[in-house]
């Protein structure tokens, strides 16, 4: 394969969204995972990507949990919200009992607990994250041979498009919210199928390419004398610019042949509404696509929210939405959770089980895409009834491409989350040692799921 | 200018959605069609225009623009448009013609970048020219490639505010010409400067009093301004809302996206007549019952829609309980659930929307105990459980009465009298002050001080971009005077901010490289609001 890597941008944009933790030998790692052939025989690559649901899942702190398995280790047993995940059981590890610590920074509602997971540092403000999303340092290290360095997808039909991915903290991902638009992206103008026998560069890329050095060439002069926050837009801005010629150069390279990528069809408009049988609905026939785009080499990173923190999904026909459920209902006494929460929460978790049988009803190579990929799924909260961000639900579902030891239990016995995170960021290929600010920071993956 | 070396970036904003839109429809002609997915905004402090401002372009957002410019030059340069809007010939048409191009660059780059083309500007655009005229043996090719690098560029995507020493006070700042012209045009036509403010800036005119004023009042009395006025009231209002708005079909049956747009369309044609085209007293959007309505709308407010129009004037008698914005469907769906109202949220957005008083996040570690499921009886119940709660307690006294007193209008704004088969009791009692239903409300933030004070506060962040802070409080309180002495006149008030000296004063932003002084960390003209602001985002 002929795919020019243009070692000096991927760099240029890990400097510029992040802290750098990355030595030498950790460049090593990451020039051998891109750029690569993965032609027959060849090792598969691994992809990477979040999933992110609102409002955890059910348990009391006096018991009752309706999810932490009691077994640890490998061959937990199935517990009532993790039904839908028990047909992947063996590619799925639970990871229960880790907590955001905020060393003084107050617990903000629906907030603290996914930015902690996901950027290392709990925020100051709910309106922004203090740091870059691990899903930016997995795409700097293994997103830059494909088309798009990351696909970012909302299927929660919210009042607002989610997504809780960002490089600067400040502005966060743009998602497609809709099976059209994602399919639009991944298979509309500028695709190329990869098992097309008649291949030809498109001489408009190089125009294209004229447009944005254009571009380019007024970087200088326009960071001249300007703030520190307009700095950060601008590198921001130009970041993309680079993406962008990064995506031009792709696409005037034939790309490989690839054995499951098989071009879909055009999704049907779908009926907008947020209750979870639409919703779930919405992420499975999202997942459909992305996992096609995945298996046809468009993307390798992708986030994906389910239902956005303090999520507002609700029963069809029925008046009150999760979030105030989880906190109006009180515990069952005989029962000892909250029923109608956990019902809700089954939901949800269908949700998931759907997304992860898409990803895992493709074959590549000797087994499934899903194989080949590791789903780091997470929520804002564990006991959403009072904001607990102790015993935050957190899965890897995928083997990494035989890295990750799936199908475990791991108690995390009130550890950081980010351990969780460093582990989901190196299984990806991340060259990164060290993660997480405070008590948080953290240099232990869990050894116990790495293989 | 960018050349300039003692020229100073002050900020640079996200140019938002609808100036966007603006934009290429002012200068390319309605005709050019805009078919892409914007980022998203993101609101602070109760505008779009605060926290957009903040943003940067992801790239799957570069993108989408990317594609965009390159079909709007498509568009612009097709055969049949190229006539009208390309000032020269090529000597060959099937050649590069740098004189023509430049000709074409040098006058839509002014308009576009809202400032002349700096010439190393031009240079990279005729550049792209030359290459796309070469490869595709077609002039126009090439014109389109500068053009679409221009749409792509962070000068046209972001306003870039720049300073310049005040030759009048060489110790301080002031905003450059065009950065002027930009700020006022944006704010009144939610588009970039015309040809005539643009000539008001080159010739520096702008500084003057006599001239700005000139620009203002015709620019009020443009057509344009009622599109800057929909546009700050859409941002006031939050009717973006709308893009996304969700119900339950089953509880909701008559809500679909035809009534979404037509509340949203209702709430700005009576907010536009009433204010910019009668120029009535603001606080009519509380107590004035004429509105528009057509026949969507008819079927949720349950009156009869005879006409064979689209939208006709309606007013509401006494007898409906409405009165005003606030019993318009907008705002009672918008803040409601998909399949309930919602007491708490819509007081929130009285409060914060109307009086600039934002609610707190609730405390992580509520005590949820006391707090009932309440199936049976009404909301209310449920609420006076959280009041109960001494965690609950400060803001939900605060935050819930609006929203009770509008509790006669569910979910999507129709009018009832029970829940559940229990009468509801629309009687509130907000911070020492007793009213009763939808119209007591109306008549209370008729009559609240803090109503006008937050418009006006509004109006100013909205035009600078940034939120107010502490040294802004006293000029604030003067411009309220001076609002609520003309008669709470809309477009008086957005003459009067822009007009005034404080609209246009320079905030030297942390970290910029000041040319007046060797200490470049203390800014010699500063703002409350960028020194307390963190430079990390």
């Amino acid at each position: 394969m002929s795919l020019k890597f243009d070692r000096r941008s991927i760099l240029r944009g890990m400097l510029s969204g992040s802290a750098v933790y990355m030595g030498l030998p950790a460049l090593d790692v990451f020039l051998n995972g891109n750029g690569t052939a993965f032609a027959d025989g060849a090792k598969l690559p691994v992809r990477f990507g979040t999933y992110f649901w609102g409002l955890g899942l059910t348990d009391t702190p006096t018991g009752g949990t309706r999810w932490v398995p009691t077994k640890v280790g490998a061959g937990y047993e199935i517990m009532p919200e993790l039904q839908p995940l028990a047909s992947l059981k063996d590619k799925v590890s639970v990871f229960s009992g880790f907590r955001a610590i905020g060393d003084g920074r107050a617990n903000l509602v629906h907030w603290t607990g996914h930015a902690s997971i996901l950027t290392g540092i709990a925020p100051a403000v709910s309106t922004r994250f203090d740091g870059p999303t691990l899903d930016t340092k997995v795409a700097d290290a293994i997103g830059g041979s494909t088309r798009f360095r990351s696909i970012d997808v909302d299927a929660s039909v919210s009042r607002k498009p989610v997504s809780y991915s960002t490089r600067s903290g400040n502005t966060f991902g743009s998602p497609e919210t809709t099976p059209l638009g994602l399919y639009t992206r991944l298979f509309g103008p500028g695709f190329q199928d990869p098992n097309s026998p008649n291949w030809k560069p498109d001489p408009s890329i190089m125009l294209r390419q004229s447009v944005l050095s254009a571009v380019k060439d007024q970087r200088e002069a326009l960071l001249a004398n300007v703030g520190k926050a307009d700095q950060v837009k601008l590198d921001q801005y130009f970041t993309s610019v680079r993406e962008m010629e990064n995506q031009l150069a792709v696409q005037l390279q034939k790309p490989d042949k690839c054995e499951s990528c098989v071009v879909p069809a055009a999704p049907k408009e779908v009926a907008r509404g947020a209750s979870v049988d639409i919703v779930n609905a919405n992420t499975k026939t999202m997942a459909k696509l992305l996992a096609m785009g995945l298996a046809c080499n468009q993307s390798r990173v992708f986030t994906f929210v389910h239902t956005a923190s303090s999520s507002e999904t609700y029963i069809a026909g029925q008046s009150k939405i999760y979030h105030q459920i989880t906190h109006d209902e009180p515990t069952d006494a005989k029962l000892g959770f909250q029923p109608e929460t956990s019902k809700l929460a089954e939901q949800v978790m269908k949700g998931f089980g759907e997304f992860l049988t898409e990803m895992d009803a493709i074959k590549e190579g000797e087994g499934t895409l899903l194989d080949h990929m590791l789903v780091m799924g997470l929520s804002d909260t564990g006991y959403a009834k009072i904001h607990a961000i102790e015993n935050i639900p957190m899965f890897f579902a995928g083997r990494a491409g035989g890295k990750h030891k799936a199908g475990q239990h791991i108690r995390g016995a009130g550890d950081p989350v980010t351990r969780v995170s460093l582990t989901a960021m190196q299984l990806a290929g991340a060259p990164v040692g060290e993660f997480g600010t405070g008590t948080m920071k953290t240099s232990r993956p869990i050894s116990d799921v790495i293989a | 200018m960018a050349s300039d070396t003692n020229a100073l970036k002050v900020a640079v904003r996200r140019v938002t959605e609808t100036q966007y839109r603006h934009i290429v429809a002012d200068v390319f002609g309605p005709e050019i069609k805009i078919n892409a997915r914007f980022e998203p905004e993101k609101r602070e402090d109760g505008l779009l225009a605060i926290g957009t401002a903040q943003l940067s372009l992801t790239s799957s957002g570069f993108e989408q623009y990317f594609a965009l410019a390159s079909s709007i030059s498509e568009q612009a340069l097709s055969e049949k448009q190229r006539e009208k809007l390309v000032g020269c010939k090529p000597a060959d048409p099937t050649k590069a013609d740098d004189a023509c191009a430049r000709q074409f660059i040098e006058h839509y780059g002014q308009k576009l970048f809202r400032r002349p083309l700096t010439e190393s500007e031009t240079q990279a655009r005729l550049k792209s020219a030359g290459v796309g005229a070469k490869q595709a043996n077609d002039f126009y090719m090439g014109l389109r490639l500068a053009l679409t690098s221009m749409l792509v560029a962070p000068e046209f995507l972001f306003r870039v505010e720049t300073a310049e020493p005040d030759p009048a006070n060489p110790k301080q700042y002031r905003l450059d010409a065009y950065t002027k012209a930009s700020r006022i045009s944006f704010l009144l036509w939610d588009s970039a400067p015309d040809d005539e403010l643009l000539t008001a800036a080159r010739t520096g005119a702008i500084h003057t009093d006599a001239s700005l004023k000139q620009q203002l009042t015709r620019m009020l009395a443009a057509p344009r301004y009622e599109q800057g006025a929909r546009a700050f009231f859409t941002d006031m209002l939050q009717l973006d809302g709308f893009d996304n708005l969700v119900k339950d079909p089953a509880i909701y049956p008559k809500f679909n996206q035809s009534v979404s747009d037509s509340a949203k369309e209702e709430t700005l044609k009576s907010v536009i007549d009433l204010l910019v085209t009668k120029k009535r007293d603001y606080r009519e959007l509380f107590s004035s019952n004429d509105t528009f309505i057509n026949r969507p709308l008819a079927s949720v407010y349950n009156v009869p829609f005879l006409s064979a129009g689209d939208w006709v004037p309606y007013t509401f008698p006494q007898s409906s309980e409405r009165s005003g914005i606030l019993t318009q469907v907008s705002f009672l769906s918008l803040f409601a659930h998909p399949g309930t109202s919602s007491p708490t949220r819509r007081g929130i957005k009285v409060h914060e929307i109307f009086m600039c008083t934002p609610t707190p996040d609730p405390p992580a570690d509520v005590d949820f105990s006391k707090v009932q499921d309440s199936k049976a009886g009404t909301i209310r119940g449920r609420l006076l459980d959280h009041m109960q709660n001494t965690g609950c307690t400060a803001c939900h006294r605060r935050s819930d009465p609006p929203g009770l007193a509008l509790e006669h209008f569910d979910g999507l704004g129709q009018l009832r009298t029970t829940e559940n088969g229990a009468p509801i009791d629309v009687s509130a009692d907000l911070e020492g002050v007793k009213l009763v239903g939808a119209q007591g409300l109306a008549k209370y933030l008729h009559d609240a001080p803090k109503v006008p004070e937050c418009l006006v506060r509004n109006v100013f962040a909205y035009g600078i971009g940034r939120k107010t802070g502490i040294k802004d409080e006293d000029y604030l309180a003067d411009q309220t005077k001076a609002f609520v002495s003309n008669g709470y006149h809309v477009p008086d008030l957005m003459l009067q901010v822009a007009s005034s000296p404080e609209f246009f004063k320079v905030a030297v932003p942390a970290g910029a490289r000041s040319a007046l002084s060797a200490e470049t960390t203390t800014p010699p003209v500063q703002t409350a609001q960028s020194s307390s602001q963190s430079p990390k985002n």
